[in-house]
């Protein structure tokens, strides 16, 4: 058997298992988007583009699709800039390896709690009246604060539980790809004189470009599925204010609405959405990591 | 025909429905292998746990309940059912989505699957109101009630303030209570959205403000009186805890519990839960009575109903609906009771017993006498209900919380997506 056979022949059931899951469920998301298919009853008729053209009249799709953009771009920004700052400290500050092991171990506990526990917890942390974030704010004279009930920062408040989960993983990550790294330039630029800043912000991280990018898409298309931490913590409101693209299909298709076929054509719009998107972003991380 | 005859004959006839139970028993037990049921973590509910080995035994089956929150149990059995899955034999359902199931057919009238010896004329007659469409009862409902305002004893007493009797005199005893440097507030309510969330707890305002939902086949909740309800709603809760503008009813009656609030409209059937000394911080302290004129009390009621779509074969109805009968039966009641749970109560015989009162204070017991006469299914009756009640609480989330403010346009909205939904169903 030559070595191109093995590989394809190993590869095979699983690439096809894979396409036919993903082809049946955008063929049927497709189909259904064309229908006018609800939930109350088993009756439906074609309607061709209806749904679509609807969507466009749609207010509240729209500030869906706001609330998707800017809580990908809050999460990923602030997870990769935790986990940079926290990166270098704990490289910087913590030298014994027994010490560092222990704090990366801490560091992986939030990823490794079920998000549904986690948004729970936080809601509880975040209460008005009972939880520990306004007790602390009531120490410095300030509050209570309505972390999830005031639309101004609600959902940067979950972003911070995305974030407080997601940065404090990466952390782990960057503090080994630290260690790995070779030891001549950073030498050639202490020779320099060059301050710990500038050797981490100069010649360090540049050297990790490729890593980072890799760890933004992995963020990237991991915050496009945080569905049950903001339907746990908000539902989506206060109002709509943290109403993301797929819990407005959720809301519309199968919870109260029913309308599943309005609700498929969101979703094929979002995979066509996200699909040009992360080509782009892939394309410019290519580029920015050569 | 000789009186030996006759006396035979009768005697035949009395025992048929336990020979036909008894045939029932012998030709289905042990064909179901699991009964599935859909249900939420209400009292009644966790508490049949103790008692599921019982039915196993009889039937010879396995009964797995799925526990859910109200929204997510609605969204599941309806997309069981809509969609032919047929998952679960057993469905919880309320008032809020009665007349969808039932106009899609999907549940089977109580009498038809519960056993003959089952006491239907036993429910409490607000909750068999509520579990009927068109003069046919569909499920059995275990918990249910109206309204009941439930209020701080001792901080009225303090204050030198009477028991308030008309909606007036409560908004002015909320106002006059309201310390928050002291972290005592007045009032608390629902504001997260869903139709049985802000939208229950608004409906009673807008209805004893003279608003209607519909003017023959057109929605009308942006009315006069739908504005004038949400001015006062809001205005109320400048008066609740701190983030009440995304309350569901656990943070409004927790609140309450917690000792922090003075005045609450809720359920009668949280009642009992604030005299419940190891949860409540307000045990002994609380008094009762009807909603303050002219508010009505939002009649409400949860149950089990058969499933035609998971329950199609003769033996899986047959067991599925000697679950719901065992479930909600007397007995079953009379042992709740017995564990301490009294504020889940579907038959008359249960609220006339000596156990029950002994577990109430009687003071609760002449508020639920009192609220009855005022208690109607306040929201919408149409299969379009929701979808409608879900868009309207999302504009009064959106007014509670201050993501928008002009109330008028809010309800305007709320009812040009109503036309939609309600074109929709015809």
């Amino acid at each position: 058997m030559t070595r191109q056979r093995f590989i394809f022949l190993t590869l095979a059931p699983a690439t096809l298992v894979l396409v036919t899951l993903a082809l049946v469920s955008t063929g049927g998301a497709l189909w259904f988007s064309v229908m006018n298919r609800a939930l109350r009853s088993p009756d439906s008729e074609f309607v061709g583009a209806y749904n679509y053209l609807r969507l466009l009249r749609d207010k509240r799709f729209f500030n869906a699709l706001e609330i998707s953009a800017i809580w990908e771009v809050v999460t990923v920004a602030g997870t990769l800039i935790v986990a940079v700052l926290l990166a270098v400290l704990v490289h910087e500050t913590v030298k014994r390896a027994l010490w560092r092991n222990l704090i990366c171990f801490a560091f992986l506990a939030p990823v490794l709690l079920p998000r549904v526990a986690a948004a729970f917890i936080w809601r509880f942390l975040y209460s008005p009246s009972l939880g520990l974030a306004n007790w602390f704010a009531g120490l410095f004279g300030i509050g209570p604060i309505e972390f999830l009930a005031d639309p101004k920062i609600a959902l940067l408040s979950v972003a911070v539980v995305d974030i407080w989960q997601w940065g404090l993983f990466f952390t782990v990550i960057l503090v080994k790809l630290l260690e790995t790294l070779p030891q001549d330039p950073i030498e050639a630029a202490m020779l320099d004189n060059a301050r710990t800043w500038e050797i981490h912000a100069f010649v360090t991280l540049p050297m990790l470009r490729g890593p980072i990018i890799s760890l933004a898409l992995v963020k990237a298309v991991e915050s496009l599925r945080s569905f049950d931490l903001i339907f746990v913590m908000t539902g989506g409101g206060p109002g709509t204010a943290t109403e993301t693209l797929d819990l407005y299909a959720y809301q519309s298709g199968i919870n109260l609405g029913g309308r599943i076929s309005y609700a498929s054509a969101m979703s094929i719009l979002l995979l066509v959405v996200t699909t040009v998107a992360f080509t782009f972003i892939w394309r410019a991380g290519k580029k920015w990591s050569r | 025909m000789t009186l030996k005859k006759v006396l035979l004959g009768t005697a035949c006839l009395t025992l048929l429905p336990f020979a036909a139970a008894a045939g029932d028993l012998a030709s289905c037990k042990g064909k179901l292998p699991q009964l599935n049921v859909i249900g939420q973590g209400m009292p009644a509910v966790t508490a049949l746990d103790a008692h599921l080995a019982e039915f196993n035994a009889k039937w010879g089956t396995e009964v797995k309940v799925s526990l859910l929150g109200e929204n997510e149990r609605r969204a599941k059995a309806r997309l069981d059912a809509s969609t032919g899955a047929g998952a679960y034999q057993v469905m919880y359902i309320d008032e809020a989505n009665l007349a969808e199931y039932v106009t899609a057919g999907w549940v089977y009238p109580l009498a038809d699957v519960v056993p003959a010896d089952y006491d239907i004329a036993d429910f409490r007659v607000d909750l068999s109101n509520v579990a009927s469409s068109g003069g046919v009862q569909y499920f059995a409902p275990f918990v249910g009630g109206g309204d009941v305002m439930m209020y701080r004893k001792d901080i009225l007493e303090a204050k030198g303030l009477p028991v308030p009797k008309t909606l007036d005199e409560l908004v002015a005893s909320i106002k006059a209570v309201n310390d928050p440097a002291n972290k005592l507030y007045g009032w608390s309510a629902r504001g997260q959205r869903g139709s049985g969330m802000n939208v229950w707890r608004w409906t009673p305002f807008f209805r004893a403000m003279g608003g209607e939902w519909l003017d023959g086949d057109v929605p009308v909740f942006n009315s006069e009186a739908a504005v004038k309800a949400t001015e006062l709603y809001i205005d109320l809760m400048k008066n609740a805890p701190p983030g009440v503008g995304t309350f569901n009813w656990s943070d409004s009656v927790e609140a309450f519990r917690g000792g922090q609030v003075a005045f609450l409209i809720e359920s009668d059937v949280f009642g009992p839960w604030m005299e419940d000394p190891e949860k409540s911080q307000v045990a002994g302290k609380v008094g009762y009575a009807p909603p303050p004129e002219p508010l009505p009390s939002a009649g409400w009621a949860h149950g089990w109903a058969v499933s035609t779509v998971g329950a199609k074969e003769d033996c899986a109805k047959t067991i599925a609906g000697d679950f719901v009968g065992w479930a909600t039966s007397k007995e079953m009641e009379q042992q709740r009771l017995a564990a301490g749970i009294a504020s889940d109560i579907g038959r008359v015989s249960t609220l006339q017993s000596e156990a029950y009162r002994k577990a109430v204070p009687q003071e609760y017991i002449d508020a639920l006498l009192a609220t009855g006469p005022k208690t109607n299914l306040l929201i919408m009756a149409n299969p379009a209900w929701p979808e409608i009640g879900d868009t309207l609480g999302l504009a009064l989330e959106e007014l509670f919380t201050g993501t928008r403010d002009d109330v008028q346009g809010a309800l305007d909205e709320a009812v040009f997506a109503a036309e939609d939904s309600l074109s929709r169903v015809k």
